[in-house]
């Protein structure tokens, strides 16, 4: 599968602190699901999920590199659903640095501080993007 | 099977839901869950789906039935990971629709608890969807997902 591109109207969806849904797959075929608290943009063809805690999810990507994110635009009245695989893991640098501070602030407004602390940020490249509007 | 303190969890406090499904070549997807029921034995449990997640769901279940549910109270961020097996599915009733109505306040009460900003809430609430599949689940194990070191923790069986 080739790389997707991230069009320019998800980035609200990315930028909102609204909490997204992560699933993933361990090699004997359990699915895993978690709440993760953001998905960050690196550029077109990638983002980072925040690594904080030792989770099964971490594990599962590990030894099966695909991963699921589903991201609400709750002002667009839209859903994303991003197929994505796991690429690398950062400890240190831009990507780290940004994430660890929006980490703190979204730790900081939900009453978190002290529990959310990033320990690396995850990349992942984007295979497919695919968008669901909703109706209220 | 359900401890009864994550029954009472489930039916009371719990305000949003998700499951988690995967492909014949382990590729995982992600589905809404507006709403749900326990059976009081704990031992099974009905998820209510959309329309849109529909045929990819039902598609990976009829193919390896393996499904992960987590439910979480916002505010609060507890959090459970149930674990388990498709067993069947068939279209919402009237009453399960209700159901799904009554879940959509419990979200938008805690989003306004949390927020204290009817409009937020109100804009989120309207982004859960009505659920038009029934999916039965067996219940295999049950992890504690609340965030913090303890998350992971299988607490059933």
């Amino acid at each position: 599968m080739t790389d997707a591109r991230l069009p320019e109207e998800i980035r609200p969806a990315l930028d909102n602190g609204v909490p997204c849904l992560m699933v993933t797959c361990s090699a004997d075929g359990t699915p895993n699901a978690t709440v993760i608290s953001q998905v960050y943009y690196v550029d077109e063809t990638r983002v980072a999920l925040s690594f904080q805690f030792f989770s099964k999810t971490i594990k599962n990507v590990r030894e099966n590199p695909r991963a699921w994110a589903g991201v609400m635009d709750v002002v667009g009245q839209v859903d994303w659903e991003l197929d994505l695989e796991f690429e690398r893991s950062e400890t240190e640098g831009p990507i780290f640095d940004a994430m660890d501070m929006q980490i703190e602030a979204i730790a900081s407004a939900t009453g978190m501080s002290g529990i959310f602390k990033l320990r690396a940020a995850d990349i992942y490249r984007v295979l497919s993007v695919d968008k669901h509007s909703y109706q209220p | 099977m359900i401890p009864p303190k994550i029954i009472r969890f489930l039916e009371e406090r719990a305000s949003i839901g998700f499951a988690g499904t995967r492909d014949a070549k382990l590729v995982p997807s992600g589905h809404r869950v507006p709403a749900w029921h326990v059976d009081q034995s704990g031992r099974t449990l009905t998820v209510f789906i959309p329309d849109v997640s529909a045929s990819r769901l039902l598609e990976a279940l009829q193919d390896n039935g393996r499904i992960a549910l987590t439910f979480e109270e916002i505010g609060t961020h507890e959090t459970y990971q149930i674990k388990g097996q498709y067993l069947s599915h068939r279209p919402v009733r009237p009453a399960e629709v209700d159901l799904a109505g009554a879940m959509r306040e419990r979200f938008a009460r805690s989003l306004r608890t949390l927020y204290n900003d009817e409009h937020t809430s109100a804009m989120m609430a309207a982004s859960i969807p009505s659920p038009s599949l029934a999916i039965e689940v067996g219940v295999d194990e049950v992890f504690v997902q609340t965030p913090g070191p303890g998350a992971g923790a299988r607490i059933a069986p």
